[in-house]
């Protein structure tokens, strides 16, 4: 079977150079559908520029962006009726009033949604007859989110779609979300530094840090992969360093610490008797965990 | 059959799932031939990725802990009395471990740690 298929995008060894600045460098990754993938990083790591080429608004310096099965600089009408994109600043017609945008976007569609509008509009309680130009910030931000959802398109790009919403509208758009992967089994790529609200809903993580992917893989694994070690010595002290490699952090001192593992599941009994100690394990959350995966040393 | 899931645990959520599964196996209140919920049902109402309720069921299902016949739903398979035993143990061992490095940081001798666990047994109601 065509890989393209199983495949929402992939890029491989993509660079992008901005004058003498390197905003990708050397990414590969591939996504498939369907899946809720959660694009995290620091400010100007590269979150947005790889976004960007994933749609064609980017060319790459070198490498290469293929995008529902086709190179991405060739996205016609046909694979772009299929991606549903909410940039970071919003576009819209100012002057029109909420449902005149929405019927304005709306007729480019054959797929648009009514009854997923109607109750959108309902549950972020954005009122139609109120001018887009004048709404706030988080009714903006829900306005463009439901011109990004309501044609249901097999790939969603949310570039930071939440940072203004509040915590209740968070939740249901975090619902409405999932109720989109469940009817259409379709692939959503969510960029985020407010990691406690995507952990929620992704399944597969990319971590981009300076332009280059520090990790991609599935949640789970990565849950699994990373653990804190809550060590207390039996008899003696503690030695000021623990020297096995998957130790990425230490604190504490001759009668107890915390390590950051990486890898170790297995290695707990080995470790427990080479050095005499109770150890106690506990995973990491995305937000303990990230800074390990931004790091090449904890 | 009620199922709570921490997003931020770091645990999983496929593994809560099969956790919480199993537990109500054990404690009977999942019985064996009962129905569970299909994947998007639960997906829906626990508010998660349908893609992990699968993985959670596919995983139960290796283990031979769950059952899917053609066309139905997924059931509890029919486990002997001795396997939902073993599965009760378990389960204790695993919540009784962080107890246990407690015990041991506290200092507290193995004998009074039982007497105290034995007393707070009784005092819940001893269940015979």
């Amino acid at each position: 079977m065509n890989h393209n298929m199983q495949t929402a995008f992939e890029v491989k060894n993509l660079t992008r150079l901005f004058g003498d600045v390197t905003a990708l460098d050397n990414v590969s990754a591939s996504v498939p559908k369907p899946s809720v993938v959660g694009l995290i990083g620091r400010n100007g790591s590269g979150k947005t520029t790889l976004l960007r080429h994933v749609i064609g608004l980017c060319l790459p310096t070198s490498g290469s962006c293929v995008t529902l099965g086709r190179p991405s600089d060739q996205l016609g009408p046909g694979e772009l009726s299929r991606i549903g994109v909410v940039h970071q600043e919003n576009r819209f017609l100012e002057w029109m009033k909420v449902e005149q945008q929405l019927r304005y976007v709306g007729s480019f569609y054959e797929t648009w949604d009514r009854d997923l509008e109607r109750r959108m509009l309902d549950e972020l309680e954005l009122d139609p007859s109120a001018r887009v130009g004048a709404l706030s910030p988080g009714k903006a931000q829900k306005l463009s989110i439901m011109l990004a959802v309501c044609h249901r398109p097999d790939l969603l790009i949310l570039d930071e779609p939440i940072s203004w919403l509040d915590p209740i509208a968070r939740k249901r758009f975090l619902k409405f979300l999932l109720e989109l992967l469940q009817q259409d089994a379709n692939t959503i790529v969510i960029s985020s530094h407010v990691l406690h609200d995507v952990e929620k809903i992704i399944n597969r993580v990319i971590c981009l840090d300076r332009g280059r992917i520090r990790a991609d893989a599935p949640l789970d694994d990565l849950q699994e992969r990373f653990a804190e070690w809550r060590v207390n010595v039996k008899a003696g002290r503690l030695p000021p360093r623990f020297d096995e490699d998957f130790v990425r952090s230490q604190q504490g001192d001759s009668y107890q610490a915390r390590l950051l593992v990486e890898g170790a599941s297995d290695r707990l009994e080995a470790f427990r008797t080479r050095h005499g100690v109770d150890v106690v394990s506990r995973p990491l959350n995305l937000e303990r965990m990230f800074p390990l995966l931004v790091q090449e040393d904890g | 059959m009620l199922i709570s899931i921490d997003h931020h645990s770091g645990v999983p959520v496929y593994r809560q799932l099969m956790d919480q599964i199993k537990f109500h196996i054990a404690s009977g209140l999942l019985r064996s031939g009962e129905k569970l919920p299909a994947t998007r049902a639960l997906s829906a109402e626990l508010g998660v990725n349908p893609m992990t309720v699968s993985k959670a069921y596919g995983f139960l299902e290796a283990e031979g802990v769950v059952e899917r016949r053609r066309g139905r739903p997924l059931t509890v398979s029919f486990l002997k009395p001795e396997k939902i035993h073993v599965h009760k143990l378990d389960r204790l061992k695993q919540s009784l471990a962080p107890i246990v490095a407690i015990v041991r940081q506290l200092g507290i001798e193995k004998s009074q740690a039982l007497d105290a666990f034995g007393a707070m047994l009784d005092d819940a109601g001893d269940m015979g």
